[in-house]
């Protein structure tokens, strides 16, 4: 990916909006099938949600996730504590890993307390229901990602960027 | 080439209506078609899920094209030209970019490839109107948006009644007297048909 940049500043800082990306790769002993990864996602969405506006945030642009596992994909996302959560995808087995990558973008707070929001529901959600949060990693994750790949090779592929600088 | 612009406020459904709109586009396999997606959440989240459609998918991360990172956005469109070759570019802005930069920037492409401009159609959702427009700060964000709209889709009708959509139209037409609009429900396939009609007919 380019990643060219100048020194303008964005149009969505002159609005105060705020983006904060997270990745992580999450597990639990118990395989997990697609009705707990779904309601879990869906959690950590409300609780982003939630968390942004206690901490003074007019308006929810939104927060989405993407879970990659060797089972299939699911995603999930909100607008907004009022408009609930939505979800979609499957995965065709239980499994015991799996990668998320969140995305908030947030309007009337600042980046740390998006993050702090953000980093709040991946492990408080997570671990609340018995799922470890085995490594994560700010900003990377699906820069380089090859969907093409086979399923052994994209998970070396996401456990070689969630290694790197350790 | 011809880009054409699918903008809107975060969360209006940008990206579900644009994996449905390519679909159309290119379904009668005369068209080729390529995604350029630009978030600034840092992880392209939602270039990894068009990516799973099969479609030739660009991602710019970084920054917003219609300002901070707008001449990688020229030399993707011009990479895309030279490379791929598609008769279509749809282009997914960040939900808070100005639709009139994000042309500016894309004509900017066109100093090394043959790029046409299509039209800048945005879309405002119809769940929550008074949300968007009667914010202090975004409320002139997203009417800079609509103002700027060549064809305005109000989006995710299904999800309200029919006086909603009415009051939808309403507010919009006092920022934009000219603009087309369209109603439009990814999820129940409605407007879709008639948004790709107008890309293919749109002239500069």
């Amino acid at each position: 990916m380019d990643t060219e940049n100048n020194t303008d500043p964005g149009c969505y800082t002159e609005h105060g909006v705020t983006g904060y990306g997270v990745a992580a790769k999450l597990s639990r002993q118990e395989a997990m099938d697609s009705a707990f990864v779904q309601a879990m996602a869906k959690e950590m969405m409300m609780f982003i949600a939630e968390k942004c506006m206690h901490s003074g945030a007019k308006c929810i642009g939104h927060i989405k996730c993407h879970i990659r596992t060797e089972g299939g994909t699911i995603k999930a996302d909100t607008i907004g504590v009022g408009h609930g959560t939505y979800s979609t995808g499957k995965l065709d087995h239980a499994v015991k890993d799996l990668y998320i990558a969140i995305n908030s973008i947030i309007q009337g707070i600042k980046e740390d307390a998006v993050q702090s929001a953000t980093l709040d529901g991946l492990h408080e959600v997570a671990e609340g229901r018995g799922v470890a949060v085995v490594k994560e990693k700010e900003h990377s994750y699906f820069d380089e990602f090859d969907f093409v790949a086979s399923k052994q090779e994209y998970i070396k592929q996401l456990e070689k960027q969630l290694s790197e600088d350790e | 080439m011809k880009i054409t612009q699918i903008a809107g406020f975060l969360g209006c459904g940008k990206t579900t209506f644009l994996l449905k709109l390519s679909q159309v586009l290119a379904s009668d396999n005369e068209r080729k078609i390529a995604l350029v997606v630009n978030e600034i959440g840092e992880i392209p989240v939602d270039g990894k899920i068009m990516e799973e459609s099969g479609m030739q998918v660009k991602d710019i991360g970084g920054g917003c094209i219609c300002c901070e990172v707008a001449s990688t956005f020229a030399k993707t469109l011009t990479q895309l030209y030279k490379s791929y070759k598609p008769d279509h570019v749809l282009v997914e802005p960040t939900g808070v970019a100005v639709p009139h930069q994000v042309k500016l920037a894309a004509r900017m492409g066109g100093r090394d490839a043959k790029i046409s401009l299509g039209p800048a159609i945005v879309l405002f959702d119809a769940t929550r109107p008074a949300e968007l427009l009667d914010m202090d700060m975004l409320g002139q964000l997203v009417t800079t948006q609509l103002k700027d709209a060549d064809i305005i889709a109000i989006s995710k009708v299904d999800a309200v009644e029919e006086g909603a959509i009415g009051d939808s139209a309403e507010r919009i037409r006092k920022y934009n007297s000219k603009a087309d609009i369209v109603n439009l429900s990814s999820f129940k396939d409605l407007g879709i048909d008639v948004l790709a009609e107008h890309i293919i007919d749109w002239k500069e």
